[in-house]
């Protein structure tokens, strides 16, 4: 169980090297904050809020550039959010951040492996830091190797996998302590069409009750993917959430038929929102 | 706080074994400071024992003999073989291909000697040729005998005693030991052990840091419910493991070195035994886990291994050039040496070669400045790590 509640979270621009003037402020100051470049700092996140329950795939639907990423980020107690809370499995993120890392299993933007250590050595040393006795973490490495069809991997060096196969160690890494919140971002990028259905299916198979019913949150900027997946979707834009729903409720909400209509129908509105002054 | 200690044997272990395989650069690693500095002693035993062969020789390279009978006569009733130089000798001496001095003698010297009109013979070198200009001071000495011959046998057929020419007589009387005439010849050897320890942390430091982030894996790694302190500091024993096995290897490398000496005298001078060996690695420890959180804590600053490497070249630069104070000893040794990380070790393992005690004193300030050091890198790595995962 996930709880996200208006989050929020700028960046200062880095200084211009060699350059010596100043940043001119954009606008005078008084409006509402707005993803995007506001003087010296860049809202990456302005308001995000969404609930994602156990048992179910949460989609965070997004264009690139809308603050998934960061807000991915935060959850994972990478950075520390200006304002909002989260909660995982009621435990607070920025209070209990290694509590809630116990509880959760991350696949960040970015998934380095260990190119000289084979993928079971990958698995299981974050299996240790996990806290998983040696053995109960070789033990589920292969299991998750044979739950993702990996099994003839697990004894070769990371350094020669293929991009699919790079994500799927990288997937039995984040979880590899058996974590009820499963967090991905953008799980599918770079990945063939079989590689993403059996990804698919992974994940369909972890939200029911033999899966484990995990609370899975995933961010996309692919319909399809949200359309085939997800239980509910949480859509966000220019760093705030725009709309929640499952994906029929998005559609009837936007008076379309096509979800890709339906998508941008709900991004463009926030974009026309986010362009008009606060009176 | 005891799972915190348990992480970081698990960091550290997973990090060795990384590094560990990384075979082409531990590889790279052992030629250029393992091997480099028994091979560079072999090279000087070969030069020594090259020059000890031609003072023994007895040997002068004259031009002109023939217009010389008397430098002639009294040159090989010193037992020296008068050999005529090539007639291209000073290209020769330019191209080091000649390795001994060459004595001109000019065309009318006899007459000259004769007629007491102070003759000129010149002895000509290349002072960029080492051997021919090892071997310059000892003709200086012999062409030096001639004339006190000369001038000696002139007075006594005026009947005066020789004594008026030399009212003096000066005697030499080195006060070094055998071990400290070696340490001229030796002194490098401490600098190639320190090179060693620089070189093993080197590749370590910068691949669990900035290619850590270049890799992509420092923000999933940062997503365990672990300690960062206990992150970096297995990494960092890790850095420090590596470079220590390097430093070891490197001080035992110059032990089997020392039996293939080729010079006799160089081995009689050469005191290193497995006791200095040891006192090497003890002195060399505080520096690698020092080098190892510099080197860290610069290197978490580049988003790439790369550029990590530029960045890097400071400390590899100080670390190169501190220890040449020593060895072109600008100013001896003074007390702000020990103060200096690199330079005090050197100091110190100079110390070890030439036999001389060391006292507390002298082992405390170096170990404190590297303890220092080392936390302050540690710390710098553990605040700048989250920072890192995430730009």
């Amino acid at each position: 169980m996930i709880e996200v509640r208006s989050l929020a979270k700028s960046f200062a621009v880095p200084a211009r090297r060699g350059g010596w003037r100043r940043v001119r402020r954009a606008g005078d100051g008084t409006a509402a904050p707005t993803a995007g470049v506001d003087g010296s700092r860049v809202h990456a996140v302005v308001d995000v809020s969404f609930d994602a329950p156990d048992g179910r795939i949460t989609g965070l639907l997004g264009p690139n550039g809308a603050g998934k990423t960061t807000t991915l980020r935060m959850l994972a107690a990478l950075i520390a959010p200006d304002a909002g809370t989260m909660r995982v499995d009621g435990i607070d993120v920025v209070a209990r951040p290694r509590d809630v890392l116990a509880r959760m299993g991350v696949l960040s933007d970015a998934r380095g492996l260990y190119p000289r250590l084979t993928a079971r050595e990958n698995i299981v040393y974050y299996g240790e830091l996990q806290g998983m006795a040696r053995d109960a973490a070789e033990a589920r490495a292969v299991e998750l190797a044979r739950r993702f069809e990996m099994t003839p991997l697990l004894d070769r060096r990371a350094g020669g996998f293929s991009q699919g196969e790079r994500m799927k160690t990288a997937l039995c890494r984040a979880l590899v302590h058996d974590p009820p919140n499963i967090v991905l971002d953008e799980p599918t990028n770079g990945l063939d069409v079989l590689a993403t259905r059996a990804l698919r299916d992974s994940l369909r198979w972890l939200r029911t009750p033999d899966g484990g019913a995990k609370c899975i949150v995933f961010s996309t900027h692919i319909m399809q993917e949200v359309e085939r997946l997800c239980d509910g979707v949480v859509v966000v834009a220019h760093g705030r959430t725009v709309a929640t729903g499952t994906v029929d409720e998005l559609l009837a909400k936007s008076g379309q038929r096509d979800f890709e209509e339906a998508f941008v129908e709900l991004a463009f509105a926030a974009e026309r929102v986010a362009a008009e002054p606060v009176a | 706080m005891k799972r915190s200690i348990g992480a970081v044997a698990i960091v550290l272990r997973k990090e060795l074994r990384d590094a560990l395989r990384d075979r082409r650069t531990l590889m790279t690693v052992l030629v250029s400071a393992v091997l480099m500095g028994p091979l560079v002693l072999l090279a000087i035993s070969g030069l020594v024992a090259s020059l000890e062969a031609r003072a023994e020789q007895r040997e002068v390279v004259v031009a002109g003999i023939a217009n010389a009978p008397t430098l002639r006569n009294y040159l090989e009733r010193q037992t020296y073989v008068v050999k005529e130089a090539p007639r291209d000798f000073e290209s020769q001496l330019r191209r080091s291909t000649l390795h001994d001095p060459v004595v001109v003698v000019p065309e009318h010297f006899e007459a000259e000697l004769v007629r007491g009109d102070v003759p000129v013979v010149e002895i000509v070198s290349d002072s960029a040729n080492q051997r021919a200009e090892a071997s310059t001071a000892r003709i200086e000495r012999l062409l030096g005998g001639f004339s006190r011959e000369r001038a000696l046998l002139s007075l006594a057929l005026r009947g005066v005693s020789a004594q008026v020419l030399e009212p003096m007589e000066v005697e030499d009387r080195d006060l070094a030991s055998t071990q400290t005439r070696a340490t001229r010849i030796t002194g490098m050897l401490p600098y190639f052990v320190m090179m060693a320890v620089l070189y093993g942390a080197l590749n370590a430091a910068l691949d669990t840091t900035a290619g850590e982030r270049e890799r992509g894996s420092l923000e999933p790694l940062l997503m365990n419910p672990t300690e960062r302190w206990a992150l970096v500091a297995g990494k960092w024993g890790a850095v420090v493991c590596v470079s220590v096995l390097i430093a070891v290897l490197s001080c035992f490398s110059f032990l089997p070195g020392q039996w293939v000496l080729r010079s006799d005298t160089l081995q009689a001078m050469f005191q290193y035994g497995p006791r200095e060996a040891g006192l090497f690695i003890l002195l060399l420890l505080p520096l690698a886990a020092a080098l190892s959180a510099v080197l860290m804590a610069v290197a978490i600053r580049s988003r790439t291994f790369k550029e990590a490497q530029a960045s890097s070249t400071v400390v590899v630069l100080a670390v190169s050039l501190l220890p040449l104070v020593n060895v072109f000893d600008l100013g001896g040794e003074a007390p702000w040496h020990l103060w200096a990380p690199a330079l005090a070790q050197n100091t110190l393992m100079t110390r070890v070669l030439k036999g001389e005690a060391l006292d507390a004193w002298q082992v405390l300030v170096p170990l404190g400045v590297c303890a220092a050091l080392a936390a302050s890198g540690v710390w710098s790595v553990a605040r700048q790590l989250h920072q890192a995962a995430v730009k």
